[in-house]
């Protein structure tokens, strides 16, 4: 066949803004006027920005989200093409060093609505109980202020809103199920799965991962092109920008993209008014607000507060316990590569899809404290070459050779935890950028524990590629996510922000995104850093109902009328579980009770 | 036809604008050559140790054609992709003579002489284009210029080393001489040119080097082609998700032997995971 069979395949409507190719922006976008302070301002409206603007707007109050990226149209801007997306990651420069530094773009940096969850690739695992208590159990790092029962409620509300395919069956940290099915195997997953069944080791395929397997309200479900990364036109992958942003504006939040917010402003009274930047014809503005929430991420936040220093915090703004842009993480993301015999096409299916947990925890048989987890990648052909550049040296007519073989090779990514250290910063750059802002230096080091990972984690996958059949086995190290740089705490000298995401310092500043972890765990954060959002939201909400009777907030109701409409009605199986089941009877939002 | 002609039109010397004289050019023009290339320069077939004529489309997938389903492709998606085809950008980063040395460079880095002179694939517009627009990755390395210098300074180590061995200049070195140079880069240890070396970390140029030359090849279709990848998928998406099969459109694979031209360094592996520069220039995973 070489043309479709009813013609050419619609594309981008003039006049029209479509968010995936059958959900248009539907309502208008409402202005709030210049001048005039508003109830919120979100600072990035990316993965936890997205989710907070929607929650608040839905609530009633008046809210502007200011991305410093575009608000895309995915039929006009994306493409189904690598070297093409190259736009929908944070490019600007950063400087990096240390004796590990990161790469930084594409590789964990997004730019524009969505944020990183445009490029994420979609596992949505939970962190487990154990990540919330370290300290106690592992004596490294530090505890969250907040155990994992206080944050299962919002895992559980976004996975339905998001929604995540994945089994029913999820038998690590809290065991748990997911209400959409898991999605099919793709040539990678085929490995994973046997290669660990081969070994005896547990492994889930198919999900959880935060793509469609139905559709579900106006998007589609997954047609396994394997373009993840490079942003789901498709609308099956969730970011912010398809699950979030749309009910946000219809629910009256004002979106300004291209706006690059220079600085937050504080008042004589020791609270924040607003903050200035720049909009898209790079005209100076100020926006005042009654709360600041900063969502820019584990560089941009630390950034903004740090250029943001004025008298009375010469350090950075919130920074009086000097911890803002210390303890940055990434993961360990080592990456390896098996050729088969056998044709693999690892550009087919979703890179994420499926993973085993069962050497996250601590095992005290290792000479090292917390774990891994392995995760089915699927690099397209620049990415791999370039994999192969490092992981084979390839170069010249080698890697012309290796690339001819690409649909023999399968990829499994390592998922280690890197634990959080002092040493590992965002400061900033003598250099500026084009606002004339200094930018960000990233330093980053491993430590013992971190490289003891690492090889326990590569080992374990290069014994898994060979049982699934592997005649060639290399490796290649690297680094995944982003979180920390301006973390939580239960106490103000040792953190950035309470576990609500309030600054110690001011009042109505609060930062809510992936840089307030304290730790990480080896789950990618994604799901997590939206579940926070969420969390904040529904706390930023009970604070001003209880404005008129100010006692301290005790318990903030979980607000699940605040979901996105179609996720109402929507099911979740119940398993049985050690801990407190939050949907259980009774426990339901209204319209939830499928 | 002949609108076909000039679309498809991308030999190396053309593609290299205003340097003219492109590496094949350089060597002794009396060299025996199999269709249009030098034999010294072809991939052998290891059974016969005879020269492989240039491809139309070289790997294991023949009549495999990206191209051909375009229609099945997204309008955005295929302007991006037929303008990468039709319109490489032309030369306005580099001088005369930096085009000429950095031709060649591309020409080792990443050779296309198995492929039929008017199929091979513009590198050096690509990596031109990128740094006369200033578009980065997101980040530069603290012992590291930023990255237009970097290749400036980098085509002065190159001639310093071509000079080392007694030629004026990179281009003139023979195929041995010069994947010498290029793979003490890839060592981390220059063979000369130290002056300017010094001045940043070799092997994270490397690194930069090879990124960027695939960067360039594999986003192309012909690319596609020859290692079987199905290219653009939306909206049609793909229904065989299992066991390597293909799509209907897909090709199976026909696999042939060769082996690299005897003079070329750059089929022997050496992996750089164990290197302190090995952390990532790739796009997330997972």
């Amino acid at each position: 066949m070489k043309e479709p069979l009813f013609g050419a395949f619609d594309g981008a409507k003039p006049d029209e803004h479509y968010v995936g190719p059958i959900q248009r922006i539907d309502a208008p976008m409402r202005h709030y006027p210049r001048g005039e302070a508003v109830d919120f301002v979100v600072v990035g409206v990316g993965s936890a920005g997205g989710v907070l603007i929607q929650r608040l707007a839905k609530a009633g109050f008046s809210v502007v989200g200011l991305e410093a990226g575009p608000f895309w149209d995915t039929e006009r801007d994306w493409v189904s093409d690598e070297a093409g997306s190259h736009g929908l990651y944070w490019n600007d420069l950063r400087i990096i060093g240390g004796s590990d530094p990161l790469a930084l773009g594409a590789n964990n940096s997004g730019k524009g609505v969505g944020g990183g969850s445009v490029h994420w690739a979609g596992f949505t695992p939970r962190l487990h109980p154990s990540d919330f208590r370290v300290r106690s159990d592992d004596g490294v790092a530090v505890d969250w202020p907040i155990s994992y029962d206080d944050l299962k409620p919002y895992y559980e509300l976004m996975e339905r809103e998001i929604p995540v395919a994945g089994p029913t069956y999820y038998p690590w940290g809290d065991p748990h199920g997911y209400s959409y099915a898991p999605h099919p195997l793709g040539g990678v997953s085929q490995t994973l799965v046997r290669g660990c069944t081969r070994l005896g080791i547990p492994v889930v395929a198919g999900g959880p991962v935060a793509i469609n397997s139905g559709s579900h309200g106006s998007r589609p479900h997954c047609i396994y092109r394997g373009f993840c990364i490079q942003g789901c036109k498709v609308g099956a992958k969730q970011s912010t920008l398809v699950s979030h942003v749309p009910d946000a504006i219809r629910h009256g939040a004002e979106l300004r993209d291209k706006c690059m917010v220079a600085r937050i402003n504080l008042g004589k009274d020791g609270r924040v008014t607003g903050v200035t930047y720049y909009d898209e014809h790079g005209q100076e503005q100020e926006q005042r607000a009654s709360v600041v929430i900063v969502s820019g991420y584990a560089i941009e936040t630390p950034r903004l507060l740090l250029n943001s220093a004025c008298p009375g915090f010469e350090q950075g703004l919130a920074n009086s316990s000097g911890t803002l842009g210390k303890y940055l993480m990434a993961q360990i993301g080592n990456v390896v590569f098996g050729r088969f015999d056998d044709l693999v096409r690892m550009y087919k299916a979703p890179p994420a899809n499926a993973l085993t947990e069962e050497f996250y925890e601590t095992d005290p048989r290792n000479d090292f404290v917390r774990g891994y987890a392995i995760q089915t990648v699927g690099p397209l052909p620049i990415s791999f070459a370039q994999h192969m550049m490092v992981a084979q040296g390839a170069w010249g007519w080698g890697l012309r050779r290796t690339m001819m073989d690409y649909n023999h090779w399968s990829a499994l990514g390592v998922l280690g935890e890197i634990l959080p250290w002092e040493d590992n910063t965002v400061t900033l750059a003598d250099v500026r950028d084009g606002f004339g802002l200094p930018v960000a230096r990233v330093t980053f080091n491993l430590h013992e524990n971190d490289h003891k990972i690492a090889q326990a984690g590569v080992q374990k996958t290069e014994e898994i590629m060979r049982a699934a059949g592997a005649t060639e086995v290399t490796q290649e190290p690297r680094y995944a996510h982003l979180v920390g740089g301006a973390r939580m705490g239960a106490d103000a000298s040792d953190s950035v922000v309470n576990s609500f995401g309030r600054t110690w310092d001011i009042p109505n500043l609060y930062v809510c995104d992936g840089s307030i972890l304290p730790t990480q765990g080896s789950a990618n954060p994604g799901l997590t850093i939206q579940a926070l959002a969420a969390r904040t939201a529904d706390y930023l909400i009970s604070e001003r109902e209880n404005a008129a009777a100010p006692t301290a907030a005790t318990r903030i109701p979980v607000r699940y009328s605040l979901s996105p409409s179609e996720v109402a009605g929507r099911g979740m199986p119940r398993l049985k579980s050690r801990r407190p089941t939050t949907f259980g009877a009774g426990a339901l939002g209204p319209g939830s009770r499928g | 036809m002949k609108t076909h002609d000039t679309r498809s039109q991308s030999s190396q010397s053309s593609q290299s604008g205003q340097s003219g004289q492109a590496s094949q050019m350089s060597q002794q023009g009396d060299a025996e050559r199999i269709g249009g290339v030098e034999v010294e320069r072809l991939p052998r077939d290891p059974r016969t140790g005879q020269a492989l004529a240039p491809r139309m489309q070289p790997g294991y997938y023949p009549g495999f054609s990206t191209l051909s389903q375009q229609s099945f492709w997204d309008e955005a998606t295929r302007a991006v992709v037929l303008k990468r085809v039709n319109q490489p950008p032309p030369i306005t980063f580099f001088d005369a003579d930096e085009a000429r040395v950095m031709q060649t460079v591309c020409d080792r880095v990443l050779p296309q002489d198995d492929r039929a002179p008017d199929r091979r694939i513009p590198i050096l517009n690509t990596i031109d284009e990128r740094l006369a627009s200033g578009r980065i990755n997101g980040y530069r390395y603290a012992d590291m210029p930023p990255d237009p210098q970097a290749y400036r300074l980098a085509i002065k180590g190159i001639e310093a080393i071509a000079q080392s061995m007694g030629a004026t200049t990179f281009t003139e070195l023979n195929l041995r001489q010069q994947d010498l140079t290029l793979k003490s880069l890839h060592d981390g240890h220059p063979i000369a040119g130290d002056e300017y070396w010094r001045q940043m970390n070799a092997r994270r140029f490397w690194l930069m080097l090879v990124s960027d030359c695939a960067g360039a090849y594999y986003a192309h279709p012909w690319a596609w082609d020859e290692i079987g990848f199905g290219g653009p998928a939306y909206p049609r998406g793909y229904m065989r998700l299992r066991d390597g099969q293909p799509e209907p459109w897909e090709k199976v694979e026909h696999r042939y032997e060769w082996e690299a031209p005897p003079e070329s360094l750059s089929d022997t592996m050496e992996s750089l995971s164990d290197t302190p520069e090995a952390s990532s220039f790739t796009p997330g995973t997972h």
